[in-house]
């Protein structure tokens, strides 16, 4: 009988073994979203870790303190090793191709001081913030000096003012966004001349109601010695094909921390209208104790289609969204296994694979999509490009491996909404909650159904008036004959 | 609960005034048709909440709770009734409890009577017409509102204003009666805790 059991059990056992989808104990975080109604909701992994790389592996020594990294068109990688006051340019086989540590400024050899932010344009130039040396210098190819942005002068800036980049971007019309420390009013705009154009896409300051009570009752001497409401800084920049300035910022509501810049500085980014979350990365967290509070990203990486990531350093999470900013998945962790972090702090990414950068572990983590995750990349793309039929096939695909995912129900029924199966995409979009598309297949679908069957149902009611008419006499004669 | 009973239910929400002021005189109310009425309202919301159209329905289906409908729209109920009654004894109210919980039973009629063809309505809209299903259920709760107000009003008989301060502090009384509630909760749990650490102390030693 014990014998039997035990074989029963193994069984069990094998039988029970998940076989192609990542389980949560093989890796070291979960992945989720946030539902409709907010939400989370675990999901297959998307992205698992599938390499580290540590400075003490390469031949050019172990990180220090690294604060930044761009990965270049052709996978070359560069890190800002701002502890070693290098840049450090890796093959995208991670095999050291050069370190940068000094340049030919006027023909005298010159070095950095804690460069902090990197940055690579199309046509080879590398913009580096050295943020101690209070300058963004831009090398070209061969590494010499091409240009050097310092000492910004114009009205707005006070004459003591102290310029400590440490992001750097660059349009593709050559104007450099910078980022820099202590400056609360935006992000400072330089021209090809590297002449200070102004500050870009301030946050305006929000003030609660509990605020504006508290300040009723306060008095002069106490609201001096508050604390001031300035607007949050930008921690992280990235520009996409257009021109449009990706920038995030810590929000300690949890409510928006990526903007999405115009050429004018105004916000265009789409939110997701019906649905709770919003682009501030966690929607629920503590909000006392260890592992609380809103998520602060860091950092955002615009990638393919349309689709960006951003990177929370207070709980170590990557968040991926979609153009019309719908939550794709999250995922990542704190911690000491592999493929979590410790102190994250720039994203970025190359085709399919996310690169995350560590600064106090001095590593660069690179993550790989699963089937789910490249799936939903695949979809969401195809849908980006207006391939919607296309679209169907992979989000089959996707419901096949995660029975719940409300965008992969919205995409399939939008998809039959289009092609004029009218009842199909009513119970798609209504697994998806997407009231907005359900609501027009289920007018369509009331219109088809009352132009089937009105035919019948005003005859019916026309025959019936005329029998009504017809007969109501004749009964009433009968009655009248029966009563007498 | 006879036929004339039943009639005179529906003569109290179309005719408030004249119906309220016989519920009170002429003894024609019904407690048990009053409280028939407070479950047809809670069955009404349950329903509403479950079957409403996926369009307008902010709910999650998955999460409606009958029972929980059910037992908190009658605690309610007696809350008010019991706020009320203390409130008016002390402000030369007229009512006694028994007008109290009849009146306001059969103020709550619409609510049955205008939730379940708002539901049925809901399912033939679409989003852009939703006005038609929120107009049904904003009459309903509208007129139920106004119907407790006069049939406090009357079976009170107090002015308007007097009638608008007393509803004030019924809110006020309610939320007294749920603190000492809750006080007597904490306190009786904390005893029960004692006599139980007693016991398990008194098992342990002798």
């Amino acid at each position: 009988m014990k014998r039997f059991l035990a074989i029963v059990i193994a069984a069990f056992m094998i039988l029970m073994k998940p076989l192609t989808v990542y389980a949560e104990e093989t890796l070291p975080y979960d992945t989720y979203i946030y539902d409709y109604r907010g939400k989370a909701v675990f999901t297959p992994a998307a992205y698992i870790p599938s390499k580290t790389v540590f400075g003490e592996n390469l031949s050019c020594g172990p990180f220090k303190n690294p604060q930044d990294m761009f990965i270049a068109d052709d996978g070359s990688i560069y890190v800002a090793d701002t502890g070693n006051n290098r840049i450090v340019v890796l093959s995208s086989n991670m095999e050291v191709l050069q370190i940068i540590d000094s340049f030919m400024n006027n023909s005298k050899k010159d070095t950095f001081n804690s460069p902090s932010g990197v940055y690579g344009t199309d046509d080879g130039d590398l913009y580096i913030a050295d943020t101690n040396n209070k300058r963004v210098i831009t090398l070209d190819n061969g590494g010499n000096m091409v240009k050097i942005i310092s000492n910004p002068q114009s009205e707005v800036l006070n004459s003591d003012f102290d310029f400590a980049p440490l992001k750097v971007s660059v349009d593709y019309a050559g104007r450099v966004y910078v980022i820099a420390s202590n400056v609360y009013q935006g992000i400072m705009a330089f021209n090809q001349d590297s002449e200070f154009m102004g500050y870009f896409g301030t946050i305006n300051v929000r003030i609660t109601l509990t605020q504006i009570f508290w300040r009723l009752f306060s008095t002069k001497e106490q609201r001096a010695r508050q604390q001031q409401y300035i607007p949050t800084e930008f921690t992280g920049i990235d520009i996409d094909d257009e021109g449009f300035v990706y920038a995030t910022n810590i929000d300690s509501t949890g409510g928006q921390a990526v903007r999405m810049l115009n050429p004018k500085g105004i916000d265009v980014i789409k939110q997701n209208p019906n649905g709770r979350h919003t682009l501030g990365g966690d929607v629920r967290f503590a909000t006392g104790g260890e592992y609380s509070g809103a998520s602060e990203i860091v950092d955002v990486k615009i990638r393919e289609n349309g689709i960006y990531s951003l990177l929370d350093c207070n709980r170590g999470r990557i968040f991926t969204y979609d153009s019309e900013g719908n939550i794709l998945y999250i995922f990542g962790g704190k911690g000491t296994q592999e493929g979590t972090f410790s102190q994250p702090v720039a994203i970025e990414a190359y085709h399919d694979l996310i690169y995350a950068l560590d600064s106090s572990r001095n590593a660069i983590f690179i993550f790989e999509p699963t089937q789910y995750g490249s799936y939903i990349n695949e979809a969401v793309g195809l849908r980006y490009n207006g391939d919607e039929t296309k679209a169907v096939e992979i989000w089959k695909k996707v419901l096949e491996l995660d029975s719940n995912n409300e965008m992969a129900y919205s995409g399939i029924g939008k998809a039959y909404l289009s092609s004029g199966d009218n009842k199909q995409a009513m119970y798609y979009l209504k697994m998806g909650i997407n009231k907005e598309y359900y609501s027009i297949a289920y007018k369509r679908y009331r219109n088809e159904l009352l132009k089937e069957n009105l035919g019948w149902i005003l005859t019916v009611v026309l025959v019936g008036f005329i029998l009504y008419y017809i007969l109501k006499p004749i009964i009433k004669s009968r009655m009248r004959r029966i009563r007498s | 609960m006879n036929k004339e009973e039943i009639k005179f239910l529906f003569y109290t929400i179309t005719h408030p005034i004249d119906g309220f002021y016989e519920l009170r005189h002429h003894g024609k109310g019904s407690i048990k048709l009053s409280l028939l009425t407070v479950f047809f309202c809670s069955a009404a919301y349950c329903i509403n909440r479950r079957y409403a159209s996926f369009i307008v329905n902010p709910s999650d289906t998955m999460e409606v709770n009958s029972l929980l409908y059910l037992l908190s729209l009658f605690v309610l109920f007696f809350l008010f009734c019991i706020g009320n009654w203390s409130v008016t004894c002390l402000m030369n109210g007229e009512g006694r409890m028994q007008d109290i919980i009849t009146a306001t039973g059969y103020a709550l009629l619409p609510i049955p009577l205008l939730f379940i063809p708002a539901t049925l309505t809901s399912q033939i809209v679409a989003a852009d017409e939703q006005i038609f299903y929120s107009l049904i259920i904003y009459i309903a709760v509208i007129w139920g509102a106004l119907l407790v107000i006069c049939s406090n009003m009357v079976i009170h008989n107090f002015t308007l204003t007097k009638e608008l301060k007393t509803l004030i502090l019924t809110a006020a009384a309610m939320v007294i009666i749920l603190f000492i509630i809750l006080l007597f909760y904490s306190m009786f749990q904390q005893i029960a805790e004692f006599i139980k650490s007693i016991y398990t102390e008194l098992m342990f030693r002798v």
